[in-house]
């Protein structure tokens, strides 16, 4: 039995695999390093993920929020690579914890949202005619609300904290995933090998679990990369807004905003954190080109 | 008598998403965590008597079961009463009247903007596919879609006030029709910034369409046949490339609205984004609520103006 299941990706197309298919069945990291999108995404999200986790640990340069009266708003030098502001903290070290805050907030809204979205969009799509109509109303609904302003009516009514905000900008993305997961579920749904599966008697969960829900695990996959460049966005804005996250945690769209009255005397100021912000929403953004590229080989870029 | 169906189906749909809307509205607002009676009256709860507090409850009608709560605000709005602002005291109805015009304003020139840019480089992109445009073309658009509207605008206030020492949106706002010349070069730089994000991406949906298209049959017949560049370029391309731009567009206009709500705080304009910031930091719920209604209901509005568009458009998609 469990072999039928495992060996479901094969049963689709001929039955001898082209070298096209030999090339998909690579692992999908290698997949990923082939295009280009892919490659600079990794090396992008990679660093980004370095700059974001020694932030939470507090490993920067200078211990964040450390105020050094004897280096008040130096420009960039190697001592310190983003400047230092009207305290004299380094920017550099509060950008990076200030990364840290972003991620944890858009890794734990992506997850409330692809996890929640995920599953609706596969139920949508499996069950019944009428499941699917009452979760496609419910996410047009939802989709009809921007989802920034769905953050900021959750924000608030919930408050700003790391939990709060990432509610606040998770549920804006829940329909997305709803109707980006479903399409293919449709599809898959007839296909031979779910048929096959129908008629060997396993039941709805196991097909679900274990035969659909690996199939568009590469759509979901694309998506969460997206869906974290776009809630890295969301959290800088509604930051921005000073709607972020109460201090003494600093998160980078806090930055931006604080320094703008500052910034015609100590442009630096400006700059570290922005560049920060834009460099992380690239990266994402490249990967989730790339993940599309690896999961289907025709959409390939030049 | 299937179009005049499908536009009551339509219809429907509408409406019913619309009073979705309404109810996730109020669930979100009225329903979680936070008392907008103690927050409007400036004190907490502990320090009210159970009678002082059942009265101002019953003041603001938040006493009431949730439901009959919901259901006196949705005939209260339906007809037209948004209620008061806790804050100012001012009917909301009032407060948006005046601040939605200029929301209007910022959307429609940004969208106008953003169609130029999209468009234009889109088209020249994907007319030179893998050639320097195209480098051009790909450029902005990354640019365009990594480079947050809040972070463009802030560099561009900086840049402007104190290098050109140049900052309009520092007067009162101008209406359209008392200043118009004053109005213009307020909306201007907002709308630049806005425009950008919404031409990035309505330039990847035409370059990618122009490409697909041009590949077709039909198209290498066009050309094979002797047709004029340009007639090639607006007649077959543009015209099959249509409906993908307008989808495109309907969605960012979407994105548009929501994104007003940061610019108009970075460019101090009066509009509905800057009333919902102040309501939200007032936790003024009314208001809030009604903000939100309203752009949700201008976003669901959109979303039938793209389907109607489609008709027009595409006479392919008539016949079903």
């Amino acid at each position: 039995m469990s072999k039928i299941s495992s060996e479901h990706v094969d049963v689709e197309g001929d039955v001898f695999a082209t070298e096209e298919e030999v090339v998909r069945h690579r692992t999908w990291f290698q997949a990923l390093w082939r295009s280009r999108n892919g490659r600079i995404g990794v090396i992008i999200v990679g660093l980004v993920l370095v700059g974001g986790i020694l932030g939470i640990f507090n490993l920067t340069p200078y211990p964040p929020a450390n105020q050094d009266p004897g280096a008040v708003l130096k420009g960039v030098s190697f001592g310190h690579v983003f400047g230092t502001d009207q305290f004299g903290r380094d920017v550099f070290s509060d950008a990076l914890q200030g990364l840290g805050v972003s991620l944890e907030i858009a890794f734990l809204s992506v997850l409330i949202a692809g996890a929640i979205g995920s599953l609706l969009g596969i139920m949508a799509g499996f069950l019944g005619k009428w499941t699917s109509a009452v979760i496609m109303r419910f996410s047009d609904m939802m989709f009809a609300i921007p989802s920034i302003l769905f953050a900021l009516a959750i924000v608030t009514a919930l408050g700003a904290s790391v939990w709060d905000s990432s509610i606040a900008i998770g549920v804006g993305w829940i329909p997305i995933f709803v109707r980006v997961v479903r399409g293919p579920v449709l599809a898959l749904r007839e296909s031979d090998f779910v048929r096959a599966g129908k008629v060997l008697g396993f039941s709805r969960t196991r097909l679900l679990f274990r035969h659909i829900l690996p199939s568009v695990a590469g759509v979901i996959a694309v998506q969460v990369s997206l869906a974290l460049s776009w809630a890295i966005l969301a959290e800088a804005g509604l930051s921005f807004l000073g709607l972020g996250p109460p201090p003494p945690v600093q998160s980078l769209g806090e930055m931006v905003s604080n320094s703008s009255s500052l910034a015609s005397i100590a442009w630096w100021t400006l700059a570290g954190p922005s560049l920060v912000i834009v460099v992380a929403v690239i990266g994402f953004n490249f990967l989730g080109d790339g993940l599309r590229d690896a999961a289907d080989p025709r959409t390939k870029t030049r | 008598m299937t179009l005049f169906l499908s536009i009551v189906r339509r219809a429907f749909s509408v409406l019913l998403t619309l009073w979705g809307v309404s109810v996730i509205v109020f669930v979100v607002l009225r329903l979680l965590p936070g008392n907008a009676v103690t927050a409007a009256v400036g004190v907490s709860e502990g320090l009210l008597t159970k009678a002082q507090l059942a009265a101002l409850n019953h003041y603001y009608g938040v006493g009431q079961p949730a439901i009959q709560q919901y259901f006196s605000w949705l005939h209260a709005t339906l007809t037209g009463n948004l209620g008061i602002s806790l804050v100012s005291r001012e009917a909301v109805s009032a407060l948006i009247g005046a601040s939605l015009p200029v929301t209007l304003e910022l959307a429609i020139v940004s969208m106008i903007l953003g169609v130029l840019i999209g468009v234009g480089f889109g088209m020249w992109s994907g007319l030179h596919p893998g050639r320097w445009q195209d480098d051009v073309g790909q450029t902005v658009s990354v640019m365009g879609l990594a480079i947050p509207s809040f972070i463009l605008g802030t560099v561009l206030v900086v840049i402007l006030s104190t290098k050109f020492h140049y900052f309009p949106s520092s007067k009162t706002f101008a209406g359209l029709f008392t200043n118009p010349w004053l109005n213009i070069q307020q909306i201007i730089f907002p709308a630049l910034v806005l425009s950008l994000g919404v031409g990035a991406a309505i330039l990847r949906t035409t370059r990618a369409a122009v490409l697909e298209v041009s590949g077709l049959n039909f198209a290498r017949t066009a050309l094979g046949k002797g047709v004029s560049r340009s007639a090639f370029i607006w007649r077959h391309l543009f015209l099959n490339a249509l409906t993908a731009v307008v989808t495109m567009s309907g969605i960012q206009l979407g994105y548009l609205l929501g994104g007003t709500v940061i610019i108009e705080q970075i460019f101090i304009l009066p509009g509905m984004g800057r009333l919902l910031i102040t309501s939200i930091n007032n936790r003024d719920f009314p208001v809030v609520q009604s903000v939100t209604l309203i752009f949700a209901a201008g976003f669901v509005l959109v979303n039938l103006l793209v389907d109607v568009a489609y008709n027009v458009i595409d006479p392919r998609t008539r016949k079903r």
